[in-house]
């Protein structure tokens, strides 16, 4: 814990920078446990009805993912999150995420697995904000959705918001991604192709998160929203939603 | 314009009472009809421009008092025209609900002509033990012209707040020249958004009734944290999706009585 704070400390050196971030890359690991792995946030129901068959499908919904609902959503989150200061402020936008996420499925996944991270990051990193936010969840004031607690574990890790943004985009992307080529099923090097095309749709989507504010929240999306809903209806199911 | 209009509802002698009524045209009210019940007021919102052209705001302030139950019915749809001279047109709903009073607007419609711009805000405060029940149509604009997302935008939210706790934040944003509308997961191939919702802490409905899904029309349900239920639909088919609200508004009245 030493070093991760001399690291935080030292941010004009370049080879601090890189091994901070190690710790951003080691919460994004498959292993790490918080259950993203085990979610697709409706997507399996897609690849039921074979709307989801082959590589070029995958792509094209990733990129839908992350244009039409991540970066018009959670991306939101994770940066108000960030820039936000007050704890009551706070609270309430874990308030409005929560009721924002209106397929029960989604809602109850992105609560699993912020409480997942807190508790799994809470031991091995200096975090007052989680600190805090630990002891508010204890207390059930907060349901403590994942994109508010990643917003306030990148802030408290001194990583800038356009990283926080982009690899909070870049975990929820990928993740479905490897859960797809597992179901649908794919091939790994497929699997690889995809991420590869994405990388720069997540750079534009950052971007564009950047620019917006809760103003600009949208549940467009509302076919995948219809897909979370009926997830829990799927005669057989390999993900949690 | 500025339309404006302010209705107070109480209870006189156990019987719910439009109180105060403040008007601004071009909306207006209804007298207050016992259509079912002597508890149940209707209210007919009338509106008298025939739509809202670019730059009008329509204003809605809504009171009940407590153990009130009033059901409103806009007597058409909400028709935007283009935003000629870029300003939007807009709609402000602002309800407020006592212990036990039972709110229901029955379906809001909106259709968005081409080139136009709307953006709606409903805003609803209500106690755990009142009832909100809102029903939503978004209409891709005037499909028998041609015109289907040809519009700049449509916004429509829904902000539910129960005491301390957000039950609803929804908002649909449409950008048809910015956002990928034909995937499967956005819109896909359906033209209308239709929404179902019920505030409501003691209501039950089977979510497996109102799950289903067909070449021209998608309908699923979800439960809201303790508070009740969404039932969203996208669909081609607009007849089967108001006689499916209709189906649903009966079922829960059933479930009252």
């Amino acid at each position: 814990m030493k070093q991760q704070n001399d690291d935080l400390q030292n941010l004009s050196n370049t080879e601090g920078i890189s091994t901070k971030f190690l710790y951003l890359m080691h919460i994004h690991d498959s292993a790490f446990p918080i259950g993203s792995y085990t979610h697709s946030f409706g997507m399996e129901t897609f690849i039921q009805s074979d709307t989801i068959r082959t590589k070029e499908d995958l792509f094209q919904f990733c990129k839908m993912y992350l244009h039409e609902n991540v970066a018009y959503t959670d991306g939101i989150f994770v940066k108000e999150s960030y820039v936000t200061e007050d704890m009551s402020a706070l609270i309430r936008l874990d308030k409005i995420c929560d009721a924002n996420k209106n397929a029960e499925e989604t809602r109850e996944a992105s609560a699993m697995i912020g409480k997942q991270f807190v508790k799994a990051v809470l031991p091995v990193s200096e975090t007052p904000s989680l600190e805090a936010w630990y002891q508010l969840l204890q207390d059930k004031q907060v349901m403590s959705h994942f994109p508010i607690v990643y917003g306030l574990y990148a802030k408290d890790l001194a990583f800038d918001l356009y990283t926080a943004v982009l690899t909070f985009l870049y975990s929820s992307t990928v993740g479905l991604v490897h859960n797809a080529v597992r179901a649908i099923p794919l091939g790994q090097k497929a699997g690889i192709e995809v991420i590869h095309r994405l990388i720069p749709e997540m750079e534009k989507a950052t971007k564009q998160v950047l620019e917006r504010s809760l103003a600009d929240l949208s549940n467009h999306a509302v076919g995948l929203e219809l897909a979370s809903m009926q997830h829990k209806y799927l005669t057989s199911r390999l993900f949690i939603s | 314009m500025e339309g404006q209009l302010a209705l107070y509802f109480t209870l006189r002698q156990q019987k719910t009472i439009m109180k105060d009524v403040y008007y601004q045209p071009p909306l207006k009210a209804s007298r207050g009809l016992y259509v079912h019940n002597p508890d149940d007021i209707s209210v007919y919102l009338m509106e008298s421009s025939g739509g809202l052209v670019a730059g009008d705001t329509n204003s809605f302030d809504v009171k009940l008092d407590s153990g009130t139950t009033v059901t409103l019915h806009p007597q058409a749809a909400t028709k935007v025209y283009p935003a000629y001279n870029g300003k939007p047109s807009k709609q402000q709903v602002r309800v407020e609900l006592a212990e036990k009073a039972s709110l229901t607007w029955k379906r809001e419609e909106v259709i968005p002509f081409a080139e136009s711009d709307f953006s709606s805000h409903t805003i609803i405060n209500m106690k755990c033990d009142s009832k909100f029940y809102w029903e939503e149509i978004l209409y891709p604009g005037r499909e028998k012209r041609g015109e289907t997302f040809t519009f700049h935008g449509c916004q429509t939210q829904l902000e539910v707040w129960m005491e301390d706790d957000c039950i609803v934040y929804d908002q649909l944003s449409l950008h048809p020249d910015k956002q990928n509308l034909k995937h499967a997961g956005v819109l896909g191939n359906y033209h209308y958004i239709a929404s179902v919702w019920l505030i409501d802490q003691d209501i039950r409905i089977d979510p497996e009734a109102w799950n289903e899904t067909t070449t021209d029309h998608i309908v699923s349900t979800t439960r809201l944290r303790n508070a009740g239920y969404l039932v969203r639909f996208l669909s081609n088919d607009l007849p089967r999706v108001k006689r499916e609200m209709d189906q649903i508004a009966e079922s829960t009245k059933a479930v009252e009585n």
